[in-house]
């Protein structure tokens, strides 16, 4: 398939899901802005009115996290169940397997896009403000990606070689929410384990530097956030040379087992 | 008089079993195929006949490149495509019947501009009306298979393979379907008809293998095949009647 028709075809069923998503509820698209506010409404009656935090930043701090987090977690949960749930596409034409993952993928950037806004606005609402640190958003935000699209498409491979991985996928992302460092400041560990966790986790560093970036004005650091895109660049080729590679194992497997 | 013709594509020896998962029989393992050697020529009809579950559909897909054989050959020339077209499975269901139409049109190789163009068509020799735009979950089982049928009949590929298509839906759409489908098989389309309907396959098709337990059984003119299938499916229902008796 040419590349260019892959790439439409990603965005075209992404946008179709989008729609179809849109239209199965009353509020349709308003709920893309409606949910990360809903976040912070939780996050605001749990810490600010049950918790009694004190620190004023908390609730955006959270508020960064979590919404930065959602974009990796929702894209790679949704992705690991496509190539099984696209069986019907896939028992009737020989299409290349990764496009299921990155039309999730896909959908999720659109969604992101939303969700991102959202949060510039309450950020600036409080009193935070814009500088040129932000450009600092590209590499980090094209980074993020990277690492989205090289988890997506591993989890949508395994999840076809064998179910029981989506059991623990989806206890993953909830291990990666407790240990990233969402609801509470991998800064305020000894600078030791804050190291140790920065390195072991990349999601941990990825969130440390929006943080970093929108609330406190730093650049992230970029040989840190080079490395990681490295690494899962590198993930990501071996992923799609065997996607490419057991396209048909792929598929016999999301039609049988 | 298709045997001159140049061959399309060719399968050599054929074999695919797979494990199943849990350990029912023979460790596991189903044998869908075995050892099958079909050649295809260009622009004629092939029907394959036999009951449910002997791999007519597994045939079709290694046909479509779609699974790959556990053991021997699949050989097609690179510029061709073949696509399958299949009842039910195949959309998304959330999706409406024109943005599956869409999709299914590019999956097969149009670009979006030649899949837009096609839409029209669609529409109207399915039949569907407005039902065209609702999402395919609340659609008959008959509504799709029009729809499917007609996405197909519109996208053009070399190698058209058909499995059981043309046994649901009304008379009438049945009807119309079969009279489309034989003006593209008087023309130049290739075709691989799968049915366990003998008169279907008989009317449609030159050429005929029969498939049983993944072999093949019998392969030659329609009409002889046809009949010899009729004749072992018809005792087999005697035998098991009697045995009820």
């Amino acid at each position: 398939m040419p590349l260019l028709q892959y790439i439409r075809l990603i965005d075209i069923m992404a946008r179709m899901s989008l729609r179809a998503d849109a239209s199965r509820f009353f509020l349709g698209y308003v709920w893309w802005i409606l949910e990360p506010l809903l976040w912070v409404g939780v996050f605001y009656v749990v810490f600010v009115t049950i918790m009694g935090t004190r620190e004023p930043d908390f609730l955006m701090f959270l508020a960064t996290g979590k919404l930065m987090f959602v974009w990796f977690s929702k894209s790679v949960t949704h992705a690991s169940n496509s190539i099984v749930g696209g069986k019907g596409l896939v028992g009737k034409i020989n299409v290349p397997k990764t496009l299921f993952p990155m039309a999730v993928v896909q959908e999720g950037v659109y969604r992101q896009a939303a969700v991102f806004v959202t949060l510039g606005i309450i950020l600036l609402s409080n009193g935070y403000t814009m500088t040129a640190t932000w450009w600092y958003l590209v590499p980090l935000m094209i980074v993020n990606y990277v690492v989205i699209v090289a988890c997506a498409c591993l989890a949508a491979c395994l999840v076809c070689l064998a179910r029981d991985f989506a059991q623990l996928i989806s206890l993953g992302m909830l291990f990666l929410l407790f240990t990233s460092g969402i609801f509470w400041d991998v800064r305020t560990l000894d600078p030791e384990k804050m190291k140790m966790v920065l390195d072991v986790n990349p999601m941990a560093f990825l969130l440390d530097a929006y943080r970093q970036i929108m609330m406190h004005n730093t650049s992230p650091d970029m040989f840190h956030l080079l490395t990681i895109g490295a690494g899962f660049g590198a993930l990501l080729c071996m992923v799609v040379l065997f996607m490419r590679h057991r396209s048909q194992y792929l598929a016999l497997r999301a039609l049988t087992a | 008089m298709s045997e001159h013709k140049p061959i399309v594509l060719e399968l050599n020896e054929v074999s695919l079993s797979y494990h199943a998962g849990g350990k029912a029989f023979d460790h596991g393992m189903h044998h869908v195929l075995k050892d099958v050697s079909i050649n295809l020529y260009e622009s004629e009809t092939l029907g394959i006949i036999g009951r449910n579950g002997v791999g007519k559909t597994t045939l079709l897909r290694v046909m479509a490149g779609i699974l790959a054989p556990t053991k021997g050959r699949v050989k097609m020339e690179p510029e061709k495509s073949a696509s399958l077209l299949t009842l039910g499975l195949g959309f998304k269901p959330d999706l409406s019947g024109r943005d599956n139409a869409l999709l299914a049109a590019m999956l097969q190789g149009s670009t979006q501009k030649q899949a837009i163009s096609f839409l029209d068509d669609i529409k109207d020799f399915s039949e569907l009306g407005d039902s065209f735009n609702e999402p395919v979950k609340n659609y008959s089982a008959g509504m799709r298979s029009r729809l499917a049928f007609t996405t197909a009949l519109m996208t053009h590929v070399d190698v058209l393979l058909i499995d059981e298509i043309l046994s649901v839906g009304d008379a009438h759409f049945r009807g119309k379907a079969l009279a489309a489908m034989q003006g593209r098989i008087t023309g130049d389309q290739t075709v691989v008809f799968v049915s366990h309907m003998a008169d279907q396959v008989e009317k449609m098709c030159n050429r005929v293998i029969w498939l049983e337990h993944g072999k093949i059984v019998a392969e030659g003119d329609a009409k002889e095949v046809t009949s010899a299938y009729t004749e072992s499916v018809a005792r087999a229902s005697k035998a098991a009647i009697e045995h009820q008796a």
